[in-house]
């Protein structure tokens, strides 16, 4: 674990995509303890304030601190996200890892579906079902993974069948181990890898996709401080403070190249042969 | 001999690395004159290729360079990039190893011989293909009309190289570098390719260059011979002066090196009068199904088979050799005799019937082991040696089998490693030192039968010849018997007590060593005995 | 690439759709308890509520609903919208037609742009213009689509005040305003489209250059541009062409958002508003046109490719 960490810290992607999660995960852990505001707080004397001394980043329509609400968004964003994707990751890599061992026509069909599935945008989906379960955080969350497990079935199955050809698998087929014993010792360490290379790409995709739903008011409902919902709401204010927009756009921005960057960074650094 | 073509003259080439420089080549000086064939001789990592990229100036920009190569006077080092495109391909050519790699994918065969015509000699495009169908006929493809258009995936791996050796001699140069044009090339066809390679030289004369890890092969085609090791020419000079007495020692262990028939590392066989330990008897192997839309258009079956009814058996303590073209279905047979492909037939072991998976229970597993080709495949790359090692011990460990770590270390000393490698991954083993581990895990059970599956053809010839060595010690120690697959005949003959030569999925001939030499053989038996280079003719 | 191939392809389309329907059934009809409910409101009197469900045939078992709305959608009938009471079929053709010109166009712009930005990074790689074409798409692919979107209104509308922010005006009505109307929606989908497709390029272009074929090329004496152009580019940009069409998954996804945050009449917009209103026909229409033009866009780009590369016959 520590040689993998000092490994990141030598490529500038790594590194780089290591500090920004870092800071990020801090913010998600300490950011309402550090918070200056209130953020839910109105004060009609401070709406529309420019960033100053007193409000680091401003204020917003309610005049509610621009800082104190991305500090306690952070949780609401980044959290959801990594559960999602999580949630997302353990129902695709359960699919795709029984397909890859079944083999054969019931891995052809499994995988023909998961095609199928995978031929409504991931957007579509999530909007659909959370259209069905009712606008809500949880049910952001619960579409997000339905949304993701395809994608993560069809990567899971593909690793997996390559790590199956792999001669140690052979040898211990033909050493006559168990089932068990191939696939959770020999199999499982070489696929865990690259799936957690996906997954913290994903991560930043999940990220995307929970401000996009906020946005479009099926997520995260008023008046909490998620961050795609900040956006949707600052967009009628946008020629009186430009603020109020960007500084939400961006926090977005930032903790999905974070989370990028270090996909790409651990790809490099989690390959057993580098 | 008159003025050399290629001239080398004490070059050296560094790569520039993070940790500082190291050393490809060391005061490298060769002369290659019109007519002659140099053969350049090295193992893995000798600097051999980095030779052939430094004379046709294809080196990466953390190259520093010293000496001098010229091509008839001309200092390659000093000449402009603009001025060496236009050498290259028309003064200097150059044939690659692997035919299936080094031809565009996506470009007909005929347009890549065309565009050097083009390029180099200024023809137009219709005179250009009209010429290349006349190089593609004398480098002997027969229906060079049809094989320009083809696209290289069309074409088989003989026809290919023929075309890159085609492109190579089609603006007459002076120089060509022959870069192993035969390794990725099954046997046969590789004695048709360096036929054409004789062929061509003798009637063009050109310098040729002819890098090599096979000293066999270069005994017979070249005149002249450089031996490379570690970036250094340790010897050079005529052809029979090299085999006959060479100086250096590095020469001498690979000569020593090399696998000679007649050379026998292994005892007569055993006694005929024992029993066998397997019988193979009619197995069968079928690869691929029946596509399902390929039934409902009412095509023919594409199943491919990977093996027809063979039968062998092999004595306690056997070596049996099985050779054959890769596709031949050797490895097919050691698939279905340990359990990873599904057969017809059966196999009798210890007087058990077994004709399927299910019948091979942990006392068979114990007694019959499997050794793979890369060792990078088959040692899980995360896991420690010792835990790679300790498996087989659990799995069918008796109660007088410890399985501490002593044990462990016993395994590695026995295969001659020392017991401090259980701790470290295989990525930080060698080639070599890998299949060590990957046999001592294979005996680590104490087994009476090892398959082991062209165990040796991704190690160099020294390397091969210490893991044989160390095969030949355990089967007298063990009285192990193997079968032993390989597509080396020369080395199957040093070894085996008998051998079976298997052709497209068949079985063809089973013989006794001996008895190769005879002439009651099948016509493929033949055509392979006849295609191998005979070895270097010198004393080891 | 024989005609199974193409066969193969088809019925795979028709399974697609097939489960596509199934799934858009599931999640908008069966699902909900009661679609009367989730359409007239909490407080519809029973009377209203029996007489829809009667309408809707909501009483049958639960196949034979989804039997017969599929035969309706076999025959071009995708229902009448609960919303404005018309056909939902016209309705959402004329939207996907307006959504298709702007894929059009942003497909079209992503080519011009990406192809030759991925041609120069890999080129020049590890020197500035690739770390500058690489830094660009790693932050055009970390923004989400109504971040871009808000960047741009901000910017060349707010600010600047080149452009329109919003609406639609049809190019045969008035084809100047009609563009203008189409540059920012444009703008942002390409934008995205080019950080993807650009850092796609660059790295396939990377592992052909890379290849032994590659060096042969240059071994046989051939200058560095005809070698890129003649030997490296068609390897390096087949693979692009399956990467296109996936993306046009990810930009029908994308013009849910880009269509609602510019007031863009098309398909996505539709689908908003129909998810706003619970009009269940309009939302199945919406979806499934959706996933038959992605599944369409699928199947074009792998015949292309078999077509171009004569490597593959089966996958």
């Amino acid at each position: 674990m520590i040689e993998i960490l000092r490994r990141m810290l030598r490529s500038p992607q790594g590194a780089l995509g290591l500090v920004i999660v870092g800071l990020i995960l801090l913010v998600v852990i300490v950011g309402p303890a550090v918070a200056p505001y209130d953020p839910e707080k109105m004060a009609p004397l401070t709406r529309y304030k420019p960033p100053g001394a007193q409000f680091w980043l401003g204020t917003d329509q309610y005049g509610r601190d621009i800082l104190s609400r991305l500090l306690h968004g952070a949780r609401a964003t980044v959290l959801l996200a990594v559960l999602a994707t999580a949630l997302g990751t353990l129902v695709g890599a359960v699919v795709g890892t029984v397909s890859a061992f079944l083999g054969g026509r019931s891995d052809e069909a499994i995988m023909r579906t998961v095609d199928a599935i995978m031929s409504i945008p991931s957007l579509l989906l999530a909007l659909l079902i959370v259209n069905l379960l009712g606008k809500s955080s949880l049910n952001a969350l619960f579409a997000i993974a339905l949304a993701f497990a395809p994608g993560m079935a069809r990567v899971t199955r593909s690793v997996a069948l390559s790590v199956r050809k792999q001669d140690y698998v052979n040898a211990a087929i033909a050493r006559g181990e168990s089932a068990a014993f191939i696939v959770g010792r020999e199999m499982l360490p070489n696929v865990i890898a690259p799936i957690i290379v996906e997954m913290t790409i994903r991560v930043a995709f999940a990220v995307m996709l929970f401000a996009t739903l906020s946005f479009l008011g099926l997520g995260a409902q008023p008046p909490a401080s998620e961050w795609g919902l900040m956006v949707s709401e600052a967009r009628r204010f946008m020629h009186l403070s430009p603020w109020m927009i960007l500084w939400p756009s961006l926090a977005v921005a930032l903790v999905a190249i974070g989370f990028n960057l270090l996909g790409d960074g651990l790809r490099d650094v989690l390959n057993p042969r580098s | 001999m008159g003025e050399p073509i290629l001239d080398i003259a004490g070059y050296s080439l560094d790569y520039a690395t993070p940790s500082g420089f190291t050393r490809a080549l060391d005061d490298v000086t060769l002369a290659i004159a019109r007519g002659e064939v140099l053969g350049l001789v090295g193992e893995s990592g000798s600097g051999k290729t980095s030779l052939a990229w430094a004379i046709m100036r294809h080196l990466p920009k953390s190259a520093r360079e010293a000496g001098s190569i010229s091509l008839t006077g001309q200092d390659l080092l000093k000449t402009s990039e603009a001025e060496i495109e236009a050498i290259r391909g028309r003064r200097i050519g150059m044939v690659f190893q692997d035919p299936s790699t080094s031809l565009n994918p996506t470009l007909p065969l005929g347009e890549q011989l065309a565009e050097v015509l083009v390029r180099h000699r200024g023809l137009t495009r219709r005179q250009a293909w009209a010429e290349g169908e006349e190089r593609l006929a004398h480098v002997g493809l027969k229906i060079p009309q049809q094989m320009m258009r083809r696209y290289p995936h069309e074409a088989s791996g003989g026809e290919k190289q023929r075309v890159v050796i085609a492109t190579a001699f089609a603006c007459q140069p002076e120089c060509i570098i022959f870069d192993e044009p035969t390794t990725a090339l099954d046997v046969i066809t590789a004695r048709q390719i360096l036929d054409l390679f004789k062929a061509l030289q003798e009637e063009t004369g050109v310098a040729s260059l002819y890098i090599s890890h096979d000293l066999a092969l270069v005994s017979q085609i070249a005149s002249k011979v450089a031996v490379i090791h570690r970036g250094k020419i340790v010897e050079q000079g005529g052809v029979g002066e090299v085999f006959a007495r060479p100086r250096d020692a590095y020469t001498q262990r690979l000569l020593a090196a090399v696998p000679r028939p007649d050379h026998r590392l292994v005892e007569a066989a055993p006694e005929t009068g024992d029993r066998p330990l397997v019988e193979v008897e009619k197995v069968s192997v079928h690869y691929g199904r029946k596509p399902f839309l390929g039934r409902l258009l009412g095509r023919a079956n594409t199943q491919f088979t990977g093996n027809r009814e063979v039968s062998l058996s092999i004595k306690p303590g056997e070596i049996l050799g099985i050779v054959g073209e890769s596709g031949s279905g050797k490895s097919t047979l050691a698939k279905a005799m340990t359990g990873l492909n599904r057969f017809e037939g059966e196999i009798r072991f210890a007087g058990r019937r077994i004709t399927g998976l299910s019948d091979m229970d942990r006392a068979y597993r114990r007694e019959v082991q499997i050794i793979f080709q890369h060792p990078d495949s088959s040692l899980n790359p995360r896991q420690r040696i010792r835990e790679i090692l300790s498996r087989p011990l659990a799995l069918y460990g008796e109660p007088r089998v410890r399985k501490d770590a002593a044990a462990v270390g016993e395994l590695l000393e026995q295969v001659r490693l020392p017991a401090s490698y259980a701790e470290r991954y295989p990525h930080q083993l060698s080639g070599g030192e890998k299949q060590r581990v990957a046999i001592a895990r294979a005996f680590a059970s104490r087994p009476k039968l090892v398959i082991c599956d062209e165990i040796t053809s991704a190690l160099d010839v020294s390397v091969q010849a210490s893991v044989i060595e160390l095969l030949v010690d355990l089967q007298k120690r063990f009285g192990t018997a193997y079968l032993f697959i390989t597509h080396d005949l020369n080395l199957v003959r040093q070894i085996a007590h008998r051998i079976a030569v298997m052709y497209r999925g068949d079985l063809v001939d089973l013989v006794d060593v001996a008895a190769l030499s005879g002439a009651d053989l099948h016509p493929y038996t033949r055509s392979l005995l006849a295609a191998v280079p005979a070895p270097a003719t010198a004393a080891a | 690439m024989s005609p199974a191939y193409v066969l193969k392809r088809i019925l795979l389309i028709g399974y697609t759709l097939l489960v596509v329907s199934l799934i858009v059934f599931a999640i908008t009809q069966v699902l909900p308890a009661d679609a009367a409910v989730m359409m007239l409101g909490e407080n519809a009197t029973p009377d209203a509520l029996a007489a829809l469900r009667a309408k809707m045939g909501l009483n049958d078992p639960i196949w034979m609903q989804y039997l017969h709305w599929l035969s309706g959608v076999l025959r071009g009938d995708l229902g009448v919208s609960m919303r404005t009471g018309q056909p939902v079929a016209p309705a959402m053709l004329e939207a996907l037609g307006r959504s298709l010109l702007l894929a059009l166009f942003s497909i079209t712009l992503m080519l011009a742009v990406a192809i030759p930005l991925g041609i120069v990074a890999a080129v020049r790689r590890g020197r500035a213009a690739d770390l500058g074409v690489g830094f660009l798409s790693y932050v055009g692919v970390s923004l989400p689509e109504f971040v871009t979107a808000t960047l741009i209104v901000l910017v060349l509308a707010e600010w600047l005040q080149w452009l329109p922010a919003t609406g639609y005006v049809p190019l045969t009505e008035d084809p100047l305003r009609g563009l203008k109307h189409l540059v920012l929606p444009v703008l942002t989908v390409s934008l995205i489209l080019i950080a993807h497709v650009s850092r796609m390029v660059r790295s396939e272009l990377v592992d052909v250059l890379h290849s032994d074929y590659i060096r042969a090329a240059r071994l046989k004496g051939l200058s560095k541009r005809q070698v890129l152009f003649k030997h490296a580019l068609r390897n390096a940009l087949l693979p692009t062409i399956t990467i296109v069409a996936l993306d046009v998954g990810y930009l029908l996804g994308g013009v849910i958002v880009v269509e609602e945050i510019f007031a863009l009449p098309g398909i996505g917009r539709q689908l908003i508003v129909a998810i706003q209103a619970r009009d269940l026909p309009s939302i199945q229409a919406g979806a499934l046109i959706m996933a038959t033009t992605y599944a369409i866009a699928n199947f074009l780009a792998d015949i292309a490719y078999a077509w171009l590369d004569r490597r593959i016959q089966y996958d």
